[in-house]
Parts: C-alpha cells; sequence; structure tokens
C-alpha cells in the first residue's frame, strides 16, 4: 500500500517538477510489508522514511530532495529478487536499502551483479552475504560471526558448560548456529543439539521437550520476534527453565515483554542497539533526536530496535550519494567506501570482507547483552 | 471460424511486443502469464479431457522448476550409508529435458493412483503429494537449498556446437520462447485429442461403463493423459525457473494450483482454447487491477469471478460464448461415434 | 523416559483441537457430498472472533469462547444459504470449486481486515505450568483439551439425542428417501454445514489464545482436517475423533524423534500411506455417523 501510494506520488511530483526544480533522486527500499516478517519491515521503512525527512528538511542530497521507493517483498525470497529488478529496471533508483532477512538478501544479490546497483544491507546476518564475493553489499548490520566474536567474552562470565541451539531452518538461523558454534567450540564449551524450526511454525512442543530433557545448561536461539513471543510461551508451558540467550539483533524485547509476559523474565538478548539508555549509546543525542521523532509520529517504542537500521540505512546511503557528487550507481558504489559517520549503533565505515578485487563492504557496530528482569530491560552487570 | 481463432491469437501474441515497445513491467507479466497458461494447457488434459481433478497439479510444475534448476546448477549430496551424489552442471537445455521426464515419472505414480481412488479421495491424494515435496524442498536444505531458494540459475541457451550459442538473458527473447513452447504444447494437445486416444479419453468421462464395454482401456489412457500432463506442467516448471533465474519451496502454494483451475475452468475445461483464453485473462487481471486495489482486494475479485463463472457460464467461457454465437453447444457430440468435434 | 511421557502429554492436548476440526469436516461430507475448501477460512475466522472480543472489546475469555463458535454458526449458515443450495445437485467437483472461491475470500478479507502481523489473545489462566513429575501442562492447553472434549461429546449428544440429529442421520444414509419421510433435507444441510463451521471455528477459538492469530492459519489446518478425515474415512465421526489423536501423536513423535522439519509432513504421508493400502479409511467397517 505504501509502496504504491509512494510511487504515485513520486510520478505526480516528477510530472509536477519539470524544469522548476530538480528531480528527487529515488532510493529503492525492499522490505517485507506482508508474510512472517512483515512487523519488522514496516517497522524498518518507518525508521527510513523519519531519515528521508530530517534529510529532506535540511535540503536534501546534493541539492535535491530524496525519494523513497518502497515496495513489499512479502517475506519472500522469489519476490525479493522480482521486487530488485522492478526498482532497477522501472524506477530506475541508482541504489537501494534491503532486504531484511538474508535469505530475501541473497536473493537479491546476483540482480545486483546483473545491473551493477549497490545496495545496503540494514539487517541480515547471514556470513554468506559478505563473503560470497558481490562488490555491491554494503551491511551495517553484524554478521554472525562479528555478533560470536563480540560476545565471547561474556561466555566465561555466565559459566556456560554446555549450549543447545534451537534456530530457524534458514541461513539467518543455521548461519547463526555455526558461528555460535565454532566461538563456544574454541572457549571449550560443549555444543549438543542444534533444533530447527520452520519460520511460519507455530507449536514448537517437540524441540522443546527434547532440549528440555537434555542437560545443556544454556539455550542459544535464533528467529524472529513473533517465534520467540510463542518460543517462550511454550518454554514457560513445559516447565523449561535453563539459560535462554536470543541472537540477531531482531528481538524487539519490548513486544516480547507484551506479549509473552512473565514468560519473558529472565531470558538474556544480544541486541545492537540500547534505546533504553540512550546515555550509553555512542552518539547520545541522535539516539534521543531519533526515539522523539518515533514517538512524535505515534508509533509504538517497541519498534524503534527494529527501525533505528532504516534510519541509519538511509542516512549511510546518503552520505554515499553527497560524495559520489552525481546520483549514478557506479559513482555510488565507490563513494561508499569514503562513508564515516557515527549511527545510533556505533561508527558507520565499510571494511572490505570476501573475496580479493570483488570485496563487500562490512561496517562493525556495537552488539550489548541485554535481560529482562521483571518486564524490564536491563544492562547485566558482569 | 473456430480455426481461425488460435492463428489470429497466436498472430496477436507475436505482434504485441512490437506494439508494447520495451516495457519490462508488461513483458514480464506476459511471460510469467505464458508461463502459467502452458501449466493450465496441461491439468486441462486431465481435468477437463479425463475429468480428473488433480489440485496438486503444482508439484509437477515445481518438481519441473527444481530439476531442471539443479541440473544446470549442479549438486553435491551426501544420501547416507557413506553414498553421495555429485554433479556437475549440465546446460539449462538437457535441465529442461529432464524436467519433463521428471515430471512426466511423478505424472505416472499420480496417474496409477488415480485408478485406485476417484473423486474427492483423488482430490485429497493429489494435495498431500504437493505439500510432501513441498515439505521435502524446504527440509532437504543441503540440495534444494530449502528456504534460502535456489539463485544464479543459469538463462536458457540455445544453440549448436559449431553454430554458436545463444544465451536468453532478455525478457523479449524469454517472451518469445514463452510463446513457441506454448504453440507445441497447444499443438500436442489438439493433435492428441482428435485422435484414438482423446475420443478413449474423452468416451471415459462421460459414460465408463460404456467405454470400458467398447475396448477401452481404462487404467492406460488415464495414466497416459497423466504423464502427458505432468510432463508439460514440468516444461512450464523449468521455463519459470530459467526465466526467474530463483526459486524457492514456496513454488509449491496450492494457490498456484487454484489460480490454475480458475483459468481452465473459466474459459472453459475440456476445450482447446479454454485455458488460454482463461489463462490470458486471470493471468493479465492483477496487472489491470494492481493500479486500482491492494493485492488482498484482488484475490477477493479471484473468489467472486470464480464463483460467478460457474453460476452464469459453468461450463466456461468459450463454450459459453460460442453457444451466444449460435454454434452447436460444445459438449453434445457424442463422442464415442465418429464425430471428432471438439470446440476449438 | 520422561521425554517420551511429554511428547505423549503433548499429542494428547493436540489431539483434542484436531478432532474437533475432522469432526466438522467429516460430517459436512459425510451428510452433504461437500468437500469444504472454506474449512480453514472458517477455522481463522473463529480466532479473529475471540481476538475481538477478548483483546479489542475486552469481554471475559470463557464468555468470548461461545461468542467464536456462535459466529462460525451463522457464517456456515449463510455460506450453506447463499452458495451451496443453488449448486444442488451439481457435481461434486463443482461444489469442491464454489467452496475453494468462498474460502479465498474469507482468507483474503481477514487479511485485508486484519492485515498480516500475528495478533496474540491474552489467557485468564496462570503462566505456571501443572507439574506431575517431569512432565509439565500448560493450564491454558488443559482447558483447551477440556473445552474439546466436551464439545465433542456435545455433538455425538446432538447427533444420537435429537431429532435434529435422527433427521441428520436418515439424510446421510438415503436423502431422498428421507426427503420422502417428511425431513426437510434443505434445513438438515443448513444445519450440518452451519455445525460443522462452528466446531472448526470453536479449533480456531482454542487454539488462538495457545499460538497467535494470523490470516494465512487455516491453511495447514485445513489440509490436517483432510488428513483427519481420510484417515478415519470421509464421513465417519468417530474414525475422525480417533484420526485427530492418532495425528497428533504421529506429528509429535515425528518431530521429537525423526525430524522436527517434517513434522507438517506427517499428515500427509498418512493420507498417502492409507489410501493406498486402505482407500476408505482406517476404519471403513464402521461407516456410519454417530
Amino acid at each position: 500500500m505504501t509502496g504504491r501510494f509512494t510511487l504515485t506520488t513520486a510520478i505526480l511530483l516528477a510530472l509536477a517538477a519539470t524544469g522548476a526544480r530538480a528531480e528527487a533522486i529515488r532510493i529503492g527500499v525492499n522490505e517485507p510489508l506482508t508474510g512472517p516478517f512483515a512487523a519488522s519491515g514496516t517497522y524498518v521503512v518507518n525508521g527510513a522514511k523519519i531519515a528521508a525527512e530530517e534529510i529532506n528538511a535540511k535540503g536534501g542530497v546534493l541539492g535535491r530532495q530524496i525519494e523513497l521507493v518502497i515496495e513489499d517483498n512479502k517475506s519472500n525470497p522469489t519476490e525479493a529478487a522480482a521486487v530488485a529488478e522492478k526498482l532497477i529496471t522501472s524506477d530506475k533508483t541508482p541504489v537501494m536499502m534491503g532486504a531484511w532477512g538474508s535469505s530475501l538478501t541473497l536473493a537479491v544479490m546476483p540482480k545486483l551483479m546483473d545491473y551493477e546497483v549497490p545496495m545496503l544491507v540494514e539487517t541480515s546476518s547471514s556470513g554468506k552475504i559478505t563473503t560470497s564475493g558481490n562488490p555491491f553489499v554494503f551491511r551495517i548490520s553484524p554478521p554472525s560471526s562479528l555478533e560470536a566474536a563480540t560476545f565471547a567474552p561474556t561466555v566465561d562470565k555466565l559459566g556456560m558448560k554446555k549450549v543447545d541451539f534451537l534456530v530457524l531452518n534458514n541461513d539467518f538461523g543455521r548461519g547463526a548456529a555455526t558461528d555460535f558454534g565454532k566461538m563456544l567450540k574454541d572457549k571449550g564449551v560443549t555444543v549438543g543439539l542444534v533444533e530447527t524450526m520452520d519460520q511460519g511454525a507455530q507449536d514448537m512442543s517437540a524441540q522443546l521437550s527434547k532440549l528440555k530433557a537434555s542437560d545443556a545448561d544454556t539455550i542459544m536461539i535464533t528467529s524472529s520476534v513473533d517465534q520467540l513471543v510463542l518460543l517462550f510461551k511454550q518454554m514457560a508451558a513445559l516447565g523449561l527453565k535453563k539459560r535462554v540467550i536470543t541472537t540477531g539483533g531482531s528481538q524487539n524485547p519490548d513486544q516480547i515483554i507484551a506479549q509473552a509476559g512473565a514468560a519473558a523474565d529472565g531470558t538474556m538478548h544480544l541486541t545492537t542497539f540500547l534505546p533504553w539508555v540512550p546515555e550509553k549509546t555512542p552518539d547520545p543525542k541522535a539516539t534521543e533526536a531519533f526515539i522523539a521523532a518515533w514517538k512524535q509520529r505515534g508509533f509504538a517504542f517497541a519498534g524503534v530496535t527494529e527501525s533505528f537500521r532504516g534510519y541509519d540505512g538511509i542516512r549511510a546511503i546518503a552520505h554515499a550519494i553527497e560524495k559520489a557528487g552525481s546520483a549514478e550507481p557506479a559513482a555510488i558504489t565507490k563513494a561508499f567506501w569514503s562513508v564515516d559517520f557515527t549511527g545510533l549503533n556505533g561508527p558507520i565505515r565499510f571494511a572490505k570482507a570476501g573475496p580479493a578485487g570483488k570485496e563487500s563492504g562490512q561496517s562493525k557496530p556495537d552488539v550489548y547483552l541485554i535481560e529482562i528482569k521483571d518486564g524490564k530491560v536491563i544492562v547485566p552487570t558482569m | 471460424m473456430t480455426r481461425l481463432l488460435p492463428l489470429a491469437l497466436l498472430a496477436g501474441l507475436v505482434a504485441l511486443p512490437l506494439a508494447l515497445g520495451a516495457n519490462p513491467y508488461l513483458l514480464n507479466a506476459l511471460i510469467v502469464t505464458g508461463i502459467l497458461t502452458i501449466g493450465a494447457m496441461s491439468l486441462n488434459l486431465l481435468l477437463g479431457f479425463t475429468g480428473q481433478l488433480s489440485l496438486g497439479h503444482i508439484a509437477f510444475f515445481g518438481i519441473g522448476a527444481y530439476v531442471s534448476a539443479l541440473t544446470s546448477l549442479g549438486f553435491d549430496v551426501e544420501l547416507g550409508f557413506g553414498l553421495r551424489a555429485v554433479h556437475e552442471p549440465w546446460p539449462p537445455v538437457v535441465g529442461f529435458l529432464l524436467a519433463t521426464v521428471a515430471a512426466g515419472a511423478c505424472g505416472y505414480l499420480i496417474g496409477r493412483l488415480s485408478f485406485r481412488v476417484r473423486g474427492a479421495y483423488f482430490v485429497i491424494v493429489t494435495i498431500s503429494f504437493a505439500e510432501v515435496v513441498r515439505l521435502v524442498a524446504l527440509n532437504w536444505v543441503e540440495l534444494t537449498q530449502g528456504p534460502l531458494a535456489l539463485t544464479n540459475i543459469p538463462a536458457f541457451t540455445l544453440g549448436l556446437p559449431g553454430l554458436g550459442f545463444w544465451t536468453l538473458k532478455s525478457k523479449l527473447q524469454n517472451y518469445y520462447l514463452v510463446l513457441a513452447v506454448g504453440t507445441l504444447c497447444y499443438l500436442l494437445i489438439a493433435r492428441l485429442v482428435h485422435s484414438r486416444f482423446g475420443r478413449a479419453m474423452r468416451g471415459l468421462k462421460e459414460n465408463e461403463s460404456l467405454a470400458l464395454s467398447v475396448g477401452i482401456n481404462a487404467t492406460r489412457t488415464l495414466t497416459v493423459a497423466a504423464v502427458i500432463s505432468a510432463a508439460m506442467a514440468g516444461a512450464a516448471g523449468s521455463l519459470y525457473a530459467h526465466y526467474l533465474r530463483i526459486i524457492d519451496p514456496d513454488v509449491f502454494l496450492f494457490a498456484t494450483t487454484v489460480t490454475m483451475v480458475i483459468m481452465v475452468v473459466a474459459g472453459g475445461k475440456g476445450t482447446l482454447m479454454g485455458p488460454v483464453v482463461g489463462g490470458l485473462i486471470f493471468g493479465l487481471l492483477p496487472v489491470a487491477l494492481r493500479p486500482v486495489m491492494a493485492p488482498e482486494a484482488q484475490w477477493i475479485v479471484y473468489g467472486l469471478v470464480l464463483i460467478v463463472i460457474l453460476f452464469v457460464l459453468p461450463r466456461g467461457i468459450v463454450p459459453g460464448m460460442a453457444a451466444r454465437l449460435g454454434r452447436r453447444p460444445a459438449r453434445s457430440a457424442p463422442v464415442l461415434e465418429a464425430s471428432p468435434a471438439v470446440p476449438q | 523416559m520422561d521425554e517420551l511421557i511429554q511428547h505423549l502429554v503433548n499429542a494428547l492436548i493436540l489431539g483434542g483441537t484436531y478432532a474437533l476440526l475432522g469432526i466438522g469436516l467429516t460430517l459436512i461430507f459425510g451428510i452433504m457430498n461437500v468437500v469444504n475448501f472454506t474449512h480453514g477460512a472458517l477455522y481463522t475466522v473463529g480466532a479473529y472472533v475471540m481476538y475481538l472480543t477478548v483483546a479489542a472489546l475486552g469481554l471475559n475469555f470463557f464468555l468470548a469462547l461461545p461468542v467464536a463458535i456462535l459466529g462460525g454458526l451463522v457464517l456456515g449458515a449463510v455460506i450453506e444459504v447463499a452458495l451451496l443450495r443453488p449448486f444442488r445437485g451439481s457435481d461434486i467437483d463443482t461444489t469442491m470449486l464454489v467452496m475453494i472461491g468462498a474460502g479465498i475470500i474469507l482468507q483474503s478479507g481477514t487479511l485485508w481486515t486484519f492485515g498480516g502481523v500475528a495478533k496474540a489473545i491474552p489467557s485468564p489462566f496462570p503462566e505456571a505450568p501443572l507439574q506431575i513429575g517431569m512432565v509439565s501442562v500448560s493450564w491454558l492447553r488443559l482447558f483447551v483439551l477440556g473445552a474439546a472434549l466436551a464439545l465433542i461429546a456435545l455433538t455425538y449428544a446432538l447427533i444420537n439425542r435429537t431429532k435434529l440429529g435422527l433427521a441428520m442421520r436418515a439424510a446421510f444414509q438415503d436423502s431422498d428417501t428421507a426427503a420422502l419421510m417428511g425431513v426437510d433435507v434443505r434445513r438438515i444441510y443448513t444445519a450440518t454445514f452451519a455445525l460443522g463451521s462452528s466446531l472448526a471455528a470453536a479449533a480456531g477459538a482454542l487454539l488462538g489464545p495457545v499460538y497467535v492469530v494470523f490470516p494465512q492459519m487455516g491453511g495447514l489446518a485445513e489440509l490436517k482436517a483432510f488428513a483427519i478425515v481420510i484417515l478415519g474415512g470421509l464421513g465417519n465421526v468417530t474414525g475422525a475423533a480417533i484420526g485427530g489423536f492418532i495425528l497428533a501423536l504421529a506429528e509429535e513423535l515425528g518431530a521429537g524423534y525423526v525430524s522436527s522439519g517434517y513434522r507438517d509432513a506427517m499428515g500427509f504421508l498418512i493420507i498417502i500411506a492409507v489410501l493406498l493400502c486402505r482407500p476408505t479409511g482406517l476404519f471403513a467397517k464402521a461407516e456410519r455417523i454417530g
């Protein structure tokens, strides 16, 4: 719906702006607005809109306004690829942001090679995205290996001995199980079961019963927020009381607290943003301004842990266009390498990753461990 | 007159891209519509001519897509017991042939089954078959990449060694490829329906005991029809995979079967032109509706149109229109006699 | 051992709602000879009515349940009168296609009205489970099992102990003779479809609070209902009740000991196996309703 609206507006604007005003620079946004990831995708898009409005209010980029062309990839990889093709060929967007899930982003990547258009990856965490030799990919979210490395020192502090995994049966979940498993083995921690579930699965009692019977002390879970809510409820129903740590950065603790209630008490989550304690974030003023803008639009606070990525993503793209000096795909691709500013979760500057000669860009955001205690988010002191 | 309609339509479709220019959005819609129409034509062979309602038709389509994609991508799979299947990539054309064969083989199984279980049971068995195949595609990650989708599927390459090769990357090339395969399928079905075998098929559908009494081998007829139908759906699946160059387990969704069934029933089951007309209408309807309504609302329109057509034109648009134009009602020809009248 | 018992308990609880779904579908098929492709959509509607009354209107959880069942009953009656009555006498394929059309409209309608984001229904039961030895069961799920069993018993009583049930059984045996004996077959059909629909809505209303509510939730539920009905033999109510528990057991053990990814495949594998070996279902000999 939003996509269509923006599209028509964009066309109308383009028609109205004959000669009088320079045409807006279009940025393609490829996000899941329906399907299992609909909630998260919508948050990211809303964050992106705030960034676009802010940038336009300050005069835009290169003296031109920016215009987001938002399309729904329906949480499906084939759709994500089709959307990317439409954005590039039909809407002629010189740069894109997307596509939330790792499977969705991986599906889009061949199109970037075909048409040589760069994409900023805001959420996906699979390692494959930056190691497959696609020089048009620039990622601001942490790959699971980076997340695992940041978490490594905490393993000893928590006294973990044996860990089971329960992950989504896709790149996001399996990638996390592999990377965290490797890190844990290096630290001498035993890795037990690796159970999987489909992204649409509702009843995980069977997997949880299996995990309950295991002698591991910790369960690491990688999934989207809706499924985490179900999991915590079902764990409580089965009397499964072990240390739970979730990964992936899309857990949205406030939604978990609201929907899972007491069942979520004591669970720990690896996140990339600390909106609960703005003073601990890398740029407290920017964080507070963003949260204020978010609340002013009437969005639920719970959404900020997702939406900040859309906000930072569009800001990074705007920086790249500014440095490129033109809104051409090749110039923007080159300019991404000189982007350097402080995002809401740490510095955004891209380091080379993947095979030499065709490296992808990877930024290194901060990763935090938080805990839900008595219905509140706290940063545990260790 | 009736012979002219398909020819006129073909001529129109050949000329269409010239009129449209290179509008990628419309061409894309036409290609996908064309591929689905081939699927609908193959479904019509079973549903229209033998009267077996298979609601798992998408399984053949999806199997064709996956076989073709995997043939051209190659794979390396651990089969257990120390066995290992390693396959080096082959050209997509080979994938296309293998897709047809593999889907046809599955059609053989379903055809045999259709003789054991009929009516509602057959419908439910075919749905179950498609769901099992979807779940295998979803869970056999080592082979199919599961929900991660098979990406980077090569585009079709035509040509002969010595003469050079031609990779069909552009939309226009794919459009004509789909049109060519579609025309071939149409001609094949027309030949088949007008043959002795076609009369046997329709005879079985209209009066099974009579058909059996005049010596028609029911098992063989139904099985052959199912094999050809499935093979054609597999071919359509292969076109789909090499055109989109990405497939994921959602290719097996029940909704796609429903779309094909709507195309056949609305166009007119048991007629040659029915699925083509139905396919074009329902394939392009979303393009027409897209600017005016949300996708959910489009599906509501789909459901409504299906019900309305069953009310108003229970035999479909093509026979309904033919009857309007004063021609002999399509289905009244007694097929067991010599008259090979099949409405065009 | 504890793990096995936990799996068995899980299966027992899930089986109750599965049986409810199956009985509704098998009644409609047995009496009306209609393969009901709106069953999944009615399951979804039941869950959304529950969501609306509990979460949006703030009505009591236990009062919302009958509201959802009533919703299914009314919607089912409307579908029968508007869409099935005009097609009486058509072949089974035609009514099947009409039902597919209606199912699409209902499902897309819920998506349009409520959006794609899943909704949670709050329940009044304590979060801490009932603990017996190493086995735990949540209070909510225990309630769901109890309510499902009660509804199954009610359905049995309706079929076996009331005049309506007697007429339904007569229509099942031979609708023409029943009509000759003074049974208003048209009303029986409407009542049957409404009853079957209300059972589907009840299953949705019961499972909605256990999981989450979203527009596509009915798709898989419908396919599972088909599996249950095939397992029990089309038109066989007792068969469907037992079939529900068998499917739940197969899924739970399959997910626990084979592979969790193939959990949902169990039902379909059962269908194919049953139809290849015993095409009329496991309990074919007892084929009658009641």
